[in-house]
């Protein structure tokens, strides 16, 4: 085996030391780089400190090796003698020095990665901060505004139900378990009358039936609602006024009933308009039956009244027969009287109709009643309009309507008094009023003293038929006829003993009106 | 940075220092005192042994995700190689007498046969620099990533 020679080993190890410095000052100078770049970063500081020892070593010992290199081969043997401990002492520091570094390492970078993610956490809770803090003030503009809006949805809406409470025309209210109203619309304070003391009103008390308030209460207490119930109250004025209640019981939190709220609907008018009308029905039938029994008994009383008259001639006249006879002929014709009443009341008798002047029939009337109604103390107080329309009738008909009201109020004030006589024009109407002041009318009997046979007077005083009569006469007339009692002073607004008759009948139209004048 | 300059001043004058004062030569060879070979051998295994623990560290944490740790690592694992090598390569010389070369100090200097494993292994550690030359370029490699992505960072 031949030796080997060491030359290729000592051009490695030139040319590698070489190579060895040149690599190691590139890597210091990439990590001053990145110090320079990022000097805050602790891995870039380390990897400077271990590559500048790096580098420190590989010059040591590649200069180290070169320069053994030239001086040992060009016979410089004893200079690198001399030199070789300090190479190698120094070689052996630099090593000691780069791997202290890589040691302390580590307790860098746990330093350096607990403040990374100190300052990663505490960037976060930045950001966080920052988007909350922004929400927060987008939160805060838009607050306001919202806070305005439904502010204002608010007070529209609640606009609109004020409105709805306010101008109902039914009453509104509420009230509280007692029954103490807290609230009421203005139409209700009107209806009731109490626009000027709403504070100390009782819902309970206006009941003037207490089994409609007891059957109010128990349907609140066990259903939690009334409705549809009926119930009677004095409004204004003292009126009688007829409510159709409609109400719901209001509870708290705990479901215990803390009043109520309700809606009353004033049916007053339309159970006025009712009871009209089943008289109305009434009175047809009535009529129809009168007229029938009426007509059949006119012709037996004509014969028995035509043989007592025959009966009559048969006798003397100072007998006590004829006496007799003349008491039957007078009953009869009493008798034909009533039947003649029956029939005009179920307007059987023939009319005959003309333009005629309202005041003339008043004036005409009293010429022949006014002494007799002066006698009973009873002045008359003319009221007439001048210039009245005229109306269609028939004049003997109307002078009838006029008796049979001067008769009543001569009946009605026994001890005298006044009567009152309007006439007015109101529209294409003519109003006449005949008022006294009398003892009144009773509101219970009021509806029905036009019924026929409805009288309050003694047998053989009345028989109850003149207002009958009077209302068939004024529905042929298509007018209306109505009672008020008390009276209302229209000048004091004061309420006058007595009563009055309200009838109004339709003003002729001109043209017809000018025809008939021409006829 | 000012630990730095007082550091790199330090070491200046402590190598101007050295050379322009050469004490007496005991040592004959590259560590010739017994001493001196021992700690020399000492501060390659403390060496080894530090990046050892560097590629352990960077393993097991690694602080960025980076190519430039794995370059590093590389680093670490081909410069414990060499640690290993230079460390054998000591060690050899040791037990080598001056027979076993030829033409000593010259150019032409000759390991003398017969070959023994000893002397092959003597004459591998002597070209080091196959390992220690890749090892500083990926040393260079790595930074010059870490550089890379700094830039980039930093430009964002
Ligand atoms: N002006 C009045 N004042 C008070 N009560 C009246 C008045 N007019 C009518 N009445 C009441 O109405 C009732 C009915 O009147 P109506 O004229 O129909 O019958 P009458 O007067 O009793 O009898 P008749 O008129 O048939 O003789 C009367 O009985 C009376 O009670
Ligand atoms: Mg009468």
């Amino acid at each position: 085996m031949s030796s080997i020679p060491l030359l290729p080993a000592l051009i490695v190890e030139f040319f590698g030391s070489a190579a060895a410095i040149l690599l190691s000052f590139y890597a210091v100078r990439y990590s001053l780089a990145l110090v320079r770049l990022q000097p805050n970063n602790f891995i870039w500081g380390f990897l400077f400190y271990f590559c500048s020892t790096m580098a420190a070593f590989a010059l040591s010992r590649g200069v180290g090796h070169i320069v053994r290199i030239t001086l040992v081969y060009t016979d410089h043997n004893d200079l690198w003698k001399q030199l070789s401990p300090f190479s190698g002492g120094f070689n052996t520091l630099l090593i000691v020095s780069v791997a202290a570094v890589t040691i302390y390492y580590h307790k860098g970078l746990a330093a350096y990665k607990a403040i990374r993610s100190e300052a990663r956490k505490l960037a976060e809770a930045n950001t966080k901060l920052a988007a909350s803090a922004k929400q927060l003030q987008t939160l805060n503009t838009h607050l306001e505004e919202i806070v305005e809006e439904r502010t204002r949805n608010l007070s529209e809406s609640e606009k609109k139900f004020r409105n709805f409470f306010e101008n109902s025309k039914d009453i509104v209210y509420f009230c509280d378990k007692n029954g103490q109203i807290t609230n009421i619309n203005s139409s209700g304070k009107l209806l009731l009358g109490f626009e000027n003391n709403p504070n100390v009103i009782n819902f309970h008390e206006l009941f003037n039936d207490k089994e409609a308030l007891q059957s109010y209460l128990d349907g609140l207490a066990e259903k939690g609602f009334v409705s549809d119930l009926e119930m009677e109250c004095t409004g204004r004025n003292g009126t009688t006024r007829h409510i159709l209640l409609t109400a719901n019981a209001l509870y708290d939190k705990d479901r215990s009933l803390i009043g109520c709220e309700g809606i009353g609907k004033d049916m007053t008018r339309i159970k006025n308009m009712t009871e009209q009308l089943i008289n109305h029905e009434k009175m047809a039938s009535v009529g129809q039956m009168a007229a029938g029994v009426a007509h059949e008994i006119n012709t037996p009383l004509g014969i028995i009244l035509g043989y007592t008259q025959l009966m009559m001639d048969d006798f003397d006249e100072n007998s006590e027969t004829h006496s007799s006879l003349q008491i039957m002929e007078r009953q009869i014709q009493a008798c034909r009287r009533i039947v003649a009443d029956l029939l005009k009341f179920s307007r059987q008798t023939e009319s005959t109709k003309a333009a005629i002047d309202l005041n003339d029939i008043v004036l005409n009337v009293l010429s022949v009643t006014e002494h007799s109604l002066n006698i009973q103390n009873i002045t008359v107080n003319r009221q007439l309009a001048p210039d009245l329309p005229r109306v269609t009738g028939d004049a003997e008909k109307l002078q009838q309507v006029m008796i049979n009201l001067f008769n009543n109020a001569q009946q009605a004030m026994e001890s005298g008094g006044e009567i009152v006589i309007f006439t007015a024009a109101e529209k294409n109407l003519v109003r006449l009023t005949v008022q006294d002041s009398g003892t009144g009318i009773d509101s219970t009997i009021k509806n029905k003293i036009f019924d026929p046979f409805f009288t309050t007077k003694d047998v053989g005083k009345g028989t109850g038929l003149g207002l009958s009569v009077t209302y068939g006469i004024i529905k042929e007339h298509n007018g209306r006829i109505e009672v008020e009692s008390p009276v209302l002073d229209r000048g004091s607004q004061r309420e006058l003993q007595g009563s009055a008759f309200h009838i109004w009948l339709p003003v002729t139209p001109e043209t017809a009106e000018s025809q008939k004048e021409q006829d | 940075m000012r630990n730095l300059n007082v550091y790199i001043t330090v070491a200046g004058i402590y190598l101007l220092v050295s050379f322009l004062m050469p004490g007496p030569a005991w040592a004959l060879q590259s560590h010739g005192a017994p001493e001196g070979i021992c700690v020399h051998q000492m501060a390659h295994i403390l060496f080894a042994g530090a990046l050892a623990y560097l590629y352990w560290h960077t393993r097991k944490s690694p602080a960025i995700a980076s190519r430039g740790w794995r370059y590093l690592q590389y680093f670490c694992g081909i410069l414990i190689a060499w640690n290993l090598l230079a460390f054998t390569g000591h060690e050899l010389y040791e037990l080598l007498t001056p027979e076993d070369f030829i033409n000593k100090d010259t150019w032409s200097e000759q390991l003398s046969p017969p070959l023994s494993g000893v002397k092959i292994i003597y004459y591998i550690a002597k070209m080091d620099h196959v390992f220690m030359v890749p090892a500083l370029f990926y040393l260079v490699r790595s930074l010059k990533t870490f550089y890379r992505e700094a830039r980039l960072e930093v430009n964002k």
